[in-house]
């Protein structure tokens, strides 16, 4: 029998990978999420919404069985199996599929800020929930759309002041075609090992030749020399496609953006197999975990009932964060000081200030408060506005102006 | 640019890992004789030592570059790294083992073994293989007293020589895997770190080299 933790000392804790976020935290996501809104906006993208909770077949149905124990589960009263959402694509997908796409026009053009949820997480110090801000570009095949999401991931990281960010680019295809002339056996352990990333393995499950010196060339073949390398190494027609369709969007990701920085990585493998095409990473100037990751899913849509070509990228917003290590810039708190005889006069004046657009707390004098950058004194007679310029007693009809000005001293 | 940074197992590997940077010209004489854990070496680059078990989680965090582990940690932890290169050393092989008088009753097909093992997730994962029954006892130190005072029916873990089985009067009765130090890398390193990608060709044409003398 398991001994359980005492209650005791659980109500003061929140589960293993969620957390609380402090006023500074939320301030900084808030603005995070906001020019990434914006930025997703101006490309054309509308943002969407779908619940946190769907069915747990859902996802199974979407990702494939794989995904069963990366969600968090839970049963309802009726012992319906649910699940919180551990990424966004795969309701978007639901979404268009079954109401959006069927007797609508495409492409689709969708995005979203939200947050989703992992069962548990390989590896410690990371979170079970985490925000996620992405696009969807539903309904447009080929290289286009393929440089028109990428060159959008790269604009919205630029929105949030990561303008040295490198995105890597690769191509399921290559992959699948260097497979697909493994026998049967061998294919399907190459690719759960490669799944693992454990390069180092390769040798004992896959016959010498060709297919397996450019399996074993994977991780290495990135940067600029990468494609022609990569053209000696790709026999199968599907791989040779994969290296031109990624030629292509390259040239297309440049048109778009020349300054960002992309590179050419076939070793790329991303962890939901829906891709299908083109998938991609970015990185910022510290090592780590990807900031954003996406690519092609032609299939997904399929198996939702609507079949259409689909392409998309999420950013992981909390990483971001995590290195930018922004301040927020806080909007300057007035103080309205009080004696008690004056309080319907000092919560008036608040009231007057808060319509103005500023914040405002009220406090009785010698009350703790917050820091202040001009304070408002209201006697039974008198109003008094210091700030960093000094005292100026005023009428109360003029108190906005003076606390206005105040504040512009204070700049 | 942020200094090299390489995680080095405590522990068995040790002795063969710092032999190894030292071949590859990252001079780690020395580490692991005094209690500093992260050590500077010449030329910027700069080796932490870590738990085994721990190490993993600074490579995949990127707290480090590069580092040197074994398999077995790799098919515990699952974690996001690229393993890159079998080192060759620190070979060992994870076995289930039973108490020797009892090895065939206890491994009778449908019997419910209890297993006192450091690698819950491996074990479960085999057990779940081959179709046997088994509940796990994960413990941290030496499993191999579990089943001397029938804590646990047997045991999952390392062995080398066999002669710590043989000295607890345990019979290995399956394998279910076989480990060697592994060079692991942070997947943004590979990307965005000239030095790890040069230290990962140093230590490739040295295993390279080894395999021919070994093979010659």
């Amino acid at each position: 029998m398991r001994i359980r933790r005492a209650e005791r000392a659980r109500w003061r804790q929140v589960p293993a990978g969620m957390r609380d976020q402090t006023a500074a935290e939320v301030a900084a996501r808030r603005r995070a999420e906001e020019r990434l809104r914006e930025t997703f906006a101006r490309w054309g993208y509308h943002e969407v919404a779908t619940p946190a909770v769907e069915f747990y077949e859902t996802f199974l149905h979407g990702a494939g069985p794989g995904v069963g124990d990366r969600l968090l589960k839970l049963v309802d009263a009726d012992g319906e199996v649910l699940a919180l959402r551990p990424e966004m694509t795969v309701p978007l997908a639901r979404l268009a599929a079954t109401r959006l796409l069927p007797g609508g026009e495409g492409p689709l053009r969708l995005a979203y800020v939200a947050p989703v949820f992992r069962g548990q997480e390989r590896g410690s110090g990371r979170h079970r929930e985490f925000t996620q801000a992405g696009v969807e570009l539903i309904g447009a095949a080929g290289w286009r759309g393929d440089a028109e999401v990428i060159a959008l991931a790269a604009d919205a990281l630029r929105a949030v002041g990561l303008t040295d960010a490198a995105i890597s680019v690769g191509h399921a295809g290559f992959l699948r075609g260097l497979l697909a002339t493994l026998p049967d056996g061998a294919a399907e352990t190459a690719r759960e090992l490669l799944y693992r990333r454990a390069f180092a393995e390769l040798e004992a499950a896959v016959p010498p030749g060709p297919a397996l010196e450019a399996l074993r060339s994977l991780p290495v073949l990135r940067g600029p020399t990468a494609l022609a390398r990569a053209e000696l190494l790709a026999h199968a027609a599907e791989s040779r496609e994969a290296l031109a369709a990624l030629a292509a969007v390259l040239e297309g990701v440049e048109a778009h953006a020349p300054s960002v920085r992309v590179e050419v990585d076939l070793g790329l493998i991303r962890d939901f197999d829906y891709y299908s095409g083109i998938v991609f990473e970015a990185h910022g100037p510290a090592a780590g975990l990807p900031l954003l990751g996406g690519g092609r899913y032609d299939d997904l849509l399929a198996r939702f009932g609507h079949p259409a070509p689909a392409t998309g990228f999420a950013i992981g917003v909390d990483r971001v964060l995590d290195v930018l290590d922004c301040a927020p810039a806080s909007r300057p708190t007035v103080a309205v000081r009080y004696e008690d005889q004056a309080y319907r006069q000092a919560v008036r004046v608040a009231l007057v200030l808060r319509r103005a657009g500023l914040a405002v707390v009220a406090l009785p004098d010698g009350a703790a408060g917050p820091l202040a950058a001009c304070t408002v004194r209201v006697g039974p007679d008198t109003t008094v506005v210091s700030g960093a310029a000094g005292e100026v007693a005023t009428a109360f009809d003029d108190v906005l102006v003076v606390v206005r000005a105040a504040l512009e001293t204070r700049a | 640019m942020s200094p090299l940074t390489v995680a080095v197992p405590t522990g068995r590997l040790l002795h063969d890992a710092v032999r190894l940077l030292e071949r590859a010209g990252l001079h780690a004489r020395g580490l692991g004789d005094d209690r500093r854990l992260l050590v500077d070496l010449e030329g910027g680059a700069r080796v932490l030592l870590a738990r085994p078990t721990d190490l993993l989680t600074y490579v995949e965090q990127g707290a480090a570059d590069v580092g040197i582990v074994g398999r077995d940690m790799l098919l515990e932890q699952g974690r996001d790294v690229y393993e890159l290169l079998d080192l060759g050393f620190g070979a060992c092989r994870a076995v289930v083992a039973l108490p020797e008088e009892r090895a065939e009753q206890l491994w009778r097909p449908g019997h419910a073994l209890r297993v006192a093992t450091k690698y819950p997730r491996l074990t479960a994962r085999y057990f779940e293989q081959v179709a046997r029954p088994a509940e796990i006892v994960v413990l941290y130190g030496s499993v191999e007293l579990a089943p001397l005072v029938g804590l646990a029916d047997g045991i999952v873990d390392l062995v080398m020589t066999g002669r710590t089985l043989r000295e607890n009067r345990l019979r290995e009765v399956a394998e279910i895997a076989q480990s060697t130090a592994r060079l692991v890398v942070n997947r943004s390193s590979l990307s965005r770190s000239r030095r790890t990608a040069e230290l990962v060709a140093t230590v490739r044409a040295l295993c390279v080299q080894e395999a021919g003398r070994a093979g010659g």
